[in-house]
């Protein structure tokens, strides 16, 4: 099957619907692998959770640079009005708080999503040219209708007469190997 | 622990039956409530706290019923399916609009009766008589078309809760189906029209005018806030007590449930602070005098601890504690967020109503307490009686399965 300069680095369940898609993802979950993911052509509802995956790390992120930006607005208008071009405007005093509390918010807003983008792009691993998965041509099915479990070759646990057993028993009739090229990739899953 | 998606199941959704324990609390805040406004209504010297405790508490009811209106229009017209399971509980509360209407009639009274203390400043003849301003407002403000006003606005809102309330419950018995929903759906659009503008006349109406001399462009808006958040607090905290008390069946109402209104209370009481902040930035910012005296008026003297408490328990407390994801799954914190956001609801409306009659500072003695214990024991009477009567879910929902599996 494989050209003798690849080698076999995961292996893959496509299935046809959803519910089995969970199913499988929780009996993986309880076989104790831990390098492995799903793909599925639109958000599954409650895959997270039968996946096992930990609440995400993105809402710290997002109010920690939230609280920067309302840091940065306070010394902005502030630093402005106050200190720099202090200007007497409608017999305010020069630190007018209420002011600014459209600034404070926009700048807390703007910080967190500019934030939130970022740290998905970090934390989704974005910005690699290939992996075998998209090399493969399976992607393409699963963009259109299908859904599958990778189960990679890098978790301990992996061997491939298991893991074929193990996505057999979810009632998979659609596995394949994943090969990577050794000549053109360098990449992980 | 983490549970697979459950296979959508008919749980049995238990049959309903009388509140016994509930009752029995209303009799007791009616009965409390009653005495105390009876005493300081025949009592000269408390006959004027009396009338504006009156106003306070009806229009907490109010903004709990129209609120409950609001978000039961709003599942229909977003054609929500998470919410089926909640939903009837929306349609008890807004169910009690007729019960405002008639306890709309005491203020009515109270103008009509009580002419040299009236509620209202603008009708006063003697006040309005040196009053040029208010001489050109009378087209508006003045005894009659404010009474017309007021019979149209809950002919339109009892129209409407019958309408909706009526369908979902004769789907429980069985009539209507599919095709009743497909048409309330139609419905909640023009609803939502109708709803818009009455609300906001009927708070210019019964909460602005207490002071004619002022006026905000926003204030519908203020008003629309602050009621859905506080009947979206009240139907939380009654969606929680009906689940613990075991009315709505096992497994009916899921973390995915809670989520969407601990969400949808946390977004409301932003928009909330959101609108009352602009409310007050452009006042202060514009400095104009007939328009920031009644801000100076809420700033001064015993009226800013309330201003500051009405900040602080409106927005920064349920702010912080809905902010996380656990919290809002969690039905401890959705109660007691939900309990905090009822006090600032009926602090709004005393800090809106009150300044009117204690120039000086907050004054709460019982005069002030009768008529809101009496209005929420008769609210709770009208809840319980409605439970003895009803399914606390919309059984008849041809959606209801498939709400009863949702899961975020």
């Amino acid at each position: 099957m494989a050209e003798p300069s690849a080698k076999t680095v995961g292996l893959v369940g496509l299935y046809d619907d959803p519910a089995t898609l969970q199913r499988a993802a929780a009996r993986v979950r309880e076989a104790g692998y831990t390098k492995w993911d799903c793909h599925t052509p639109y958000p599954v509802h409650g895959l997270d959770r039968a996946m096992g995956l930990k609440a995400s790390p993105v809402p710290a992120v997002a109010l920690t640079a939230g609280f920067f930006g309302l840091l940065a607005a306070i010394v902005l208008t502030g630093g402005l009005s106050a200190i720099h071009y202090p200007i007497r405007i409608g017999g305010k005093p020069l630190f007018s708080w209420p002011a600014f509390v459209p600034i404070y918010f926009e700048l807390f807003v703007l910080f967190a999503a500019l934030a939130i983008m970022g740290s998905i792009i970090v934390f989704c691993r974005l910005g690699r040219w290939h992996s075998p998965l998209h090399d493969s041509g399976i992607m393409k099915e699963i963009t259109g209708a299908r859904f599958a479990i990778v189960l990679e070759a890098a978790d301990e646990r992996f061997s491939e007469q298991d893991a074929r057993a193990l996505l057999e028993e979810t009632g998979c009739h659609d596995i394949r190997p994943l090969v990577q090229h050794e000549e053109k990739d360098d990449a992980i899953i | 622990m983490i549970e697979p998606p459950a296979a959508i199941q008919d749980s049995l959704v238990p049959a309903p039956r009388p509140c016994g324990g509930l009752t029995r609390a209303a009799v007791v805040l009616v009965v409390i409530g009653a005495a105390l406004s009876l005493i300081a209504l025949f009592g000269e010297a408390n006959r004027e706290r009396f009338g504006f405790a009156y106003l306070w508490g009806f229009t907490f009811l109010w903004s709990l019923a129209l609120g409950a209106l609001f978000f039961v229009g709003l599942q229909h017209l977003t054609h929500a399916v998470w919410s089926v399971v909640v939903r009837r509980v929306g349609e008890l509360f807004a169910g009690s609009i007729a019960l405002v209407a008639i306890l709309f009639i005491p203020i009515l009274v109270f103008c009509l009766l009580f002419e040299h203390f009236p509620l209202y400043p603008w009708l006063d003849h003697a006040h309005v008589e040196h009053d040029h301003l208010l001489q050109g407002k009378q087209p508006y403000l003045n005894l009659p078309f404010f009474v017309v006003r007021a019979v149209v606005f809950f002919i339109a809102w009892i129209a409407f809760a019958a309408f909706f309330v009526g369908r979902s419950l004769r789907q429980d018995a069985g009539e209507g189906g599919v095709q009743s929903t497909l048409r309330m759906r139609k419905v909640s659009a023009p609803f939502m029209i109708v709803f818009g503008l009455t609300a906001t006349f009927a708070g210019i109406d019964w909460l602005m005018s207490l002071e004619p001399h002022w006026f905000s462009t926003i204030f519908g808006v203020y008003v629309f806030s602050g009621m859905v958040v506080a009947s979206l607090a009240l139907i939380t905290i009654a969606t929680l007590w009906l689940r613990s008390a075991g009315r709505l069946g096992e497994g009916v109402l899921g973390s995915g449930h809670l989520y969407n209104l601990g969400a949808l209370l946390f977004g409301f009481v932003c928009f909330r602070a959101y609108i009352g902040f602009s409310q007050y930035m452009l006042i202060w910012y514009g400095n104009l005098p007939e328009e920031s005296f009644y801000m100076v008026h809420r700033l001064e003297g015993g009226w800013l601890p309330v201003t500051g408490l009405l900040a602080l328990l409106g927005f920064v407390v349920p702010f912080l504690a809905l902010l996380s994801r656990s919290a809002k799954v969690s039905p401890r914190r959705l109660v007691w967020v939900s309990v905090v956001l009822l006090i600032s609801q009926l602090l709004d409306l005393y800090w809106l109503i009150m300044p009117q009659v204690h120039e000086e500072a907050p004054v709460l003695g019982w005069q002030e307490l009768g008529p809101p214990l009496l209005l929420i024991g008769v609210l709770i009477l009208y809840v319980s009686r409605f439970l003895g009567k009803h399914h606390a879910i919309a059984v008849g929902d041809p959606l209801l399965a498939e709400s009863q599996g949702y899961y975020a």
